[in-house]
């Protein structure tokens, strides 16, 4: 059970943070890249940056924030698909020349109402 | 915004102020990192300060929180940051105010937000003092270290929320008393074994009352269960409490090592060490990549009891010759070099072979020559010259051991330590303001200034050196304890019966 439920939570949290970015005047250029060796859940772009979003969401704060479950590790599985991208597009690698880690994090509450969204910039930096 | 607290870091004997700087972030990614070389302990600091304030009623920001710990080219250990970092977060969070005054705050947090007893608040203290900074935040436990040394104020501190309620001068807490070194304490405290408990080695006894009032080493041989390690154990009451200074001396290395119990202040009673065996080279000598003193420095002004010496290995054995020389050690590390006292009393015991029955006159021995020489080769001239006196514990005849009614046994320790005491007084005198408390601690220009030798005495000792061949070293030792055996008779001037009981301890029979 937990494994698809884990996988519409996260189509879930894609959607709200897609829109808010969306808001925030970015492009969104690839939903739920996916592939055998791992996934990324946005990949936007904005003033010419291209930038790959990690999006977390949490429902209620029982299991703490979704901050905490953004770590050393996770940030390097992400860092490790955003080049595995580039090689697999080689276009994009051409029109952008670097590019940005993001990180969006939403808060619901038990019955999917957002409570807070937060955008952290440039994890890596 | 950015806020700087003191602390201090450790080396050696020697506490440097440590400042750590902490950053709380309005914006990116939260997170709580250190950097200045920190080691696993204060890592984990991260969880203790998080969960501390928590428990305090404090919202622990999620703000991305990054804490130095300046100069950041020292490595730095020990869970004494947790103070330091949690007040920094919640000064640069403007919870709270932090004192206008140089203040070291220090120790270890616990989860629900009290402070646990830490080491090295001695030495912290000592640091505050020579660097002219007024205020001491430690833990309760440790307070009674810290308020031994004056001028300075400290405050004990029982737990975060107390604290944070007395920077916001909401609440109060009371600076501890200044507390003065009780002068030479008297009353006596009793051991396991009393010196009248003990039959017959009225010899055995008699040496080790010199031993314990010059602070010589002392070597003793004898067949098992002749009663050497209960001797040994007993000598521990018979000792002198520490002086003023050498308690300091002793203090400041029980603090670094956090041997001294939550509560207590000076160490007053003498270091009395045993070491096994087995106890390896690093754990008496000290050493470590971060230097710790070992068992040596544990008993510096005090006695550390070898039992079974020539069971220790060779390497160990040997490297206690230059400290047993200096009363110093110098333990050298990529990290740096340090120095730690090791000016200690040693008493040594062994079997005179393997099976322990050469020379017994009942019992006969069962090993081979090359059995004993291996065995005996275990002690080497070098380091046994180094031992000033050296006693044969003979085996105890069992009709003594059974007639002698226990009361009628000998001097009790009360009243031997009452003697040691009166010769160590003597010294002490003597030694004012030279760094030195023992005639076995002098070196030969004191020897030069404060032995007086009459003539009969010179011309004996110029005549055992010549018969015994003795070495230059073991003649200036036989000097320092010839002083001890005429400090203990309450005489001045050193005479020929002096120097004859001194030779009597310095003869081994095997030599």
């Amino acid at each position: 059970m937990t494994k698809i439920f884990n996988r519409k939570v996260g189509r879930e949290g894609e959607e709200i943070a897609a829109k808010f970015l969306l808001d925030k005047g970015y492009k969104i250029l690839e939903r739920n890249y996916y592939t055998r060796f791992g996934e990324i859940d946005l990949v936007v772009s904005k003033n010419g940056v291209l930038t790959f979003i990690e999006v977390k969401l949490k429902h209620g704060d029982d299991f703490g924030t979704p901050e905490e479950m953004i770590g050393g590790f996770k940030l390097s599985q992400v860092q490790r698909m955003a080049e595995f991208y580039l090689m697999d597009k080689p276009k994009m690698a051409e029109i952008y020349k670097t590019y940005l880690i993001d990180a969006v994090c939403v808060v619901t509450s038990e019955d999917g109402e957002v409570e807070r969204i937060n955008h952290y910039e440039n994890l890596t930096f | 915004m950015l806020t700087k607290v003191l602390s201090a870091a450790h080396f050696g004997l020697e506490a440097t102020p440590i400042e750590v700087e902490v950053n709380v972030f309005k914006k990116g990614f939260p997170g709580f990192s250190i950097i200045g070389l920190p080691n696993k302990s204060i890592e984990e600091a991260k969880e203790r300060v998080k969960t501390a304030l928590i428990n305090s009623g404090i919202e622990f920001p999620n703000l991305k929180i990054i804490v130095n710990l300046a100069p950041a080219d020292i490595p730095k250990e020990g869970s004494l940051y947790d103070l330091p970092i949690a007040i920094g977060i919640l000064s640069s969070m403007e919870l709270v105010e932090p004192p206008e005054e140089k203040s070291f705050f220090y120790g270890e947090l616990s989860l629900d937000g009290g402070l646990r007893h830490t080491k090295g608040v001695f030495l912290l203290a000592l640091a505050a003092k020579s660097l002219g900074i007024k205020n001491l935040f430690v833990p309760k436990d440790s307070a009674n270290e810290a308020a031994v040394i004056g001028g300075i104020n400290v405050y004990p501190v029982s737990s975060l929320s107390e604290l944070i309620g007395f920077l916001n001068g909401i609440s109060e807490i009371k600076k501890l008393d200044h507390i003065v070194h009780r002068s030479l304490s008297t009353d006596y405290e009793a051991v396991e074994f009393d010196f009248s408990e003990i039959i017959g080695q009225e010899s055995a006894k008699r040496a080790m009352t010199i031993a314990a009032a010059g602070g010589h080493n002392i070597f003793m041989q004898g067949p098992p269960g002749a009663g050497k390690t209960m001797l040994a154990r007993a000598t521990a009451g018979i000792l002198p409490p520490l002086n003023e200074e050498e308690s300091l001396e002793v203090t400041k290395i029980y603090s670094l090592t956090g041997n001294i119990p939550p509560g207590e202040g000076l160490i007053t009673q003498r270091p009395f060490r045993t070491a096994h065996h087995t106890t390896s080279r690093i754990g008496l000598i000290g050493g470590g990549s971060d230097p710790h003193p070992g068992e040596i420095s544990l008993s510096h002004n005090g006695v550390l009891f070898l039992d079974e010496f020539p069971e220790f290995p060779r390497s160990t054995l040997e490297a206690l010759r230059q400290p047993l020389e200096d009363g110093k050690v110098s333990i050298i590390r990529i990290a740096g070099s340090v120095t730690f006292p090791a000016s200690f009393m040693l008493i040594a015991a062994s079997n005179p072979c393997p099976c322990g029955y050469l020379g017994d006159p009942k019992k006969e021995c069962k090993c081979t020559p090359r059995m004993i020489m291996k065995y005996q080769a275990k002690l080497s001239g070098p380091l046994m010259d180094r031992i000033d006196l050296h006693i044969n514990v003979p085996a105890v005849d069992i009709d003594k051991l059974i007639d002698t009614p226990r009361q009628l046994g000998s001097q009790t320790s009360r009243q031997i330590r009452e003697q040691v005491i009166k010769a160590r007084e003597t010294q002490n005198k003597k030694f004012k303001g030279l760094k030195i408390y023992t005639n076995a601690n002098m070196k030969n220009k004191h020897i030069a200034k404060f032995c007086d030798i009459d003539k009969g005495s010179l011309l004996l000792l110029k005549q055992a050196v010549n018969t015994y061949n003795l070495s230059a070293r073991t003649y200036f030792r036989l000097i320092k304890v010839s002083q001890t055996i005429c400090d203990l008779a309450g005489e001045n001037r050193i005479l020929p019966n002096h120097v004859a009981e001194a030779l009597q301890y310095r003869i081994r029979t095997n030599d």
